[in-house]
């Protein structure tokens, strides 16, 4: 970004007031593959689901769903290569944080600083904006769950529960059924994959979806592994 | 500029349905610049990586005319596309390898440098001063974790771990082939991974080959070089293939 030669915004007001660009970026997300979460009173589950366009495809360590410090964890719908940019940004200023204060950074913090740079790349000279929205999964020191979304613009919102990209708004209202306040962790985690299964084409199993949970009970964010999705998915039946 | 929409077609910026018109059209330079089609199969211990040898002229040194290049001495990668941003591509990816050996003191897996260069290409997307370079490289090397790998690196910035994967002219036609073959192809010994690429850019083409109007470049083993093919090689793997479907 720093080193571009153009020197004025290609993000710019149209007459109506909008930035069209960001606009356009909101539909680069909405065109992806669907991803969701739920924050339940003891924990915070994110999901999405892992299908790739060939069987020759080693998708074994392929992940969409990345922890970012201990504590908490990302995952996207838009354009994957963005996602890792903003991936590997919010690790290193995660690390720095640590290295200052010596504290894990907290999931708020870490909202911010990611919105910021989403924010930067919607002004600066001669980049366009990220065409992803983040879904950002963590516990704090504080013990609270929190689930937030992150847009292309660089808005943030908590979330009780949301779904990005594809199907969405299909995805939201099942969720908006189900959600209920007192919602523990493994309800949630169910009810995530029962959302997934509604725009899923095809078999749900371990392989082909992805869930990352983190839990109040140790508060770190882990993957689950193909064989725990498979025994939730069974249970769910 | 956003109410000059037509800026779209020209540098990265969205377009109204959120797509990126520069990056799908560095793909079809991609596919279609040079007209070759590549294949790059891993085995069990072996990654081979098979395209066409077009010479231009009779007047061309044969030997200057190719895609497959080493990265290192153990990773080596076939670029299609056009062939000056290979070239590009190539030498950058070297000096990422190069820098890392220098930081870290051990050589690059092959995914971590697919990586990098996924992430150096994601940058040309999204800034609009440099256009994508059209080049897919298929990066290939013998981690000494994970075993053979196969990793196809996009103008996009997308990449992914393949067991045997295609790109070029008959890209589809080529991974058709090859996913028929999928169950098998990880058990594959080093002439077994060798033929099955040929053998699979034969019948997209739908013709047979000289040894010389072929490249083969393959590695085997953790300790392995990656290293190309000498033509008698090739002919004595053409020669085998014939006699397999005698």
């Amino acid at each position: 970004m720093g080193d571009s030669a153009y020197s004025f915004s290609l993000t710019t007001f149209s007459r109506t007031g909008k930035l069209l660009q960001i606009e356009y970026a909101l539909n680069a997300v909405a065109n992806g593959r669907t991803a969701l979460g739920i924050a339940a009173v003891d924990g915070v589950v994110i999901a999405t689901d892992k299908k790739f366009a060939s069987a020759l495809v080693e998708g074994g360590d392929v992940s969409k769903v990345e922890a970012i410090t201990d504590s908490s964890g990302f995952v996207y719908a838009g354009v994957g290569p963005d996602y890792r940019l903003l991936v590997r940004k919010a690790r290193k200023s995660a690390q720095a944080y640590f290295r200052e204060y010596r504290e894990t950074k907290p999931v708020g913090q870490l909202v911010k600083s990611t919105a910021s740079v989403m924010q930067e790349y919607t002004q600066s000279g001669g980049v366009r904006p990220f065409g992803v929205s983040l879904l950002v999964a963590g516990i704090d020191g504080d013990g609270v769950p929190r689930l937030f979304q992150v847009d292309p613009s660089g808005a943030y919102f908590g979330w009780k529960a949301t779904a990005i990209g594809k199907n969405y708004v299909n995805a939201k209202n099942f969720l908006e059924k189900r959600f209920q306040d007192d919602m523990e962790l493994e309800d949630a985690i169910h009810t995530a994959l029962l959302t997934l299964r509604e725009g899923f084409e095809g078999e749900m199993d371990g392989h082909n979806i992805e869930v990352g949970v983190v839990s109040k009970s140790d508060g770190k964010f882990r993957l689950l592994t193909p064989e725990q999705i498979q025994d939730y998915l069974d249970e769910a039946n | 500029m956003s109410r000059d929409s037509n800026y779209d077609h020209h540098i990265s910026i969205f377009s109204p349905q959120g797509r990126l018109y520069q990056m799908e059209y560095a793909f079809k330079a991609a596919s279609s610049a040079s007209g070759l089609t590549g294949i790059a199969l891993r085995g069990k211990d072996t990654c081979v990586v098979v395209t066409q040898r077009k010479v231009p002229d009779r007047l061309v040194v044969p030997s200057s005319v190719s895609h497959v290049f080493n990265i290192t001495s153990k990773i080596g990668c076939l670029a299609t596309g056009m062939i000056a941003d290979c070239h590009s591509a190539i030498q950058r990816a070297r000096y990422e390898a190069a820098d890392f050996e220098f930081k870290y003191g051990y050589s690059i897996p092959p995914a971590v440098l697919a990586k990098r260069m996924a992430d150096i290409a994601q940058v040309n997307t999204q800034s609009a001063s440099m256009r994508p370079l059209a080049v897919v490289m298929m990066i290939v090397g013998v981690d000494e974790e994970k075993g053979p790998q196969v990793l196809k690196v996009d103008p996009a910035g997308h990449f992914l771990p393949f067991k045997g994967t295609a790109s070029g002219a008959k890209e589809q036609e080529a991974t058709n082939v090859l996913e028929k073959r999928v169950e098998s192809i990880p058990e594959y010994s080093f002439d077994e991974t060798v033929r099955t690429a040929i053998v699979c850019l034969g019948s997209v083409l739908g013709s047979d080959f000289r040894g010389s109007e072929i490249e083969v470049a393959a590695v085997q083993g953790v300790q392995g070089k990656f290293r190309s093919l000498a033509e008698e090689e090739i002919e004595g793997h053409l020669n085998a293939i014939a006699d397999e479907n005698d």
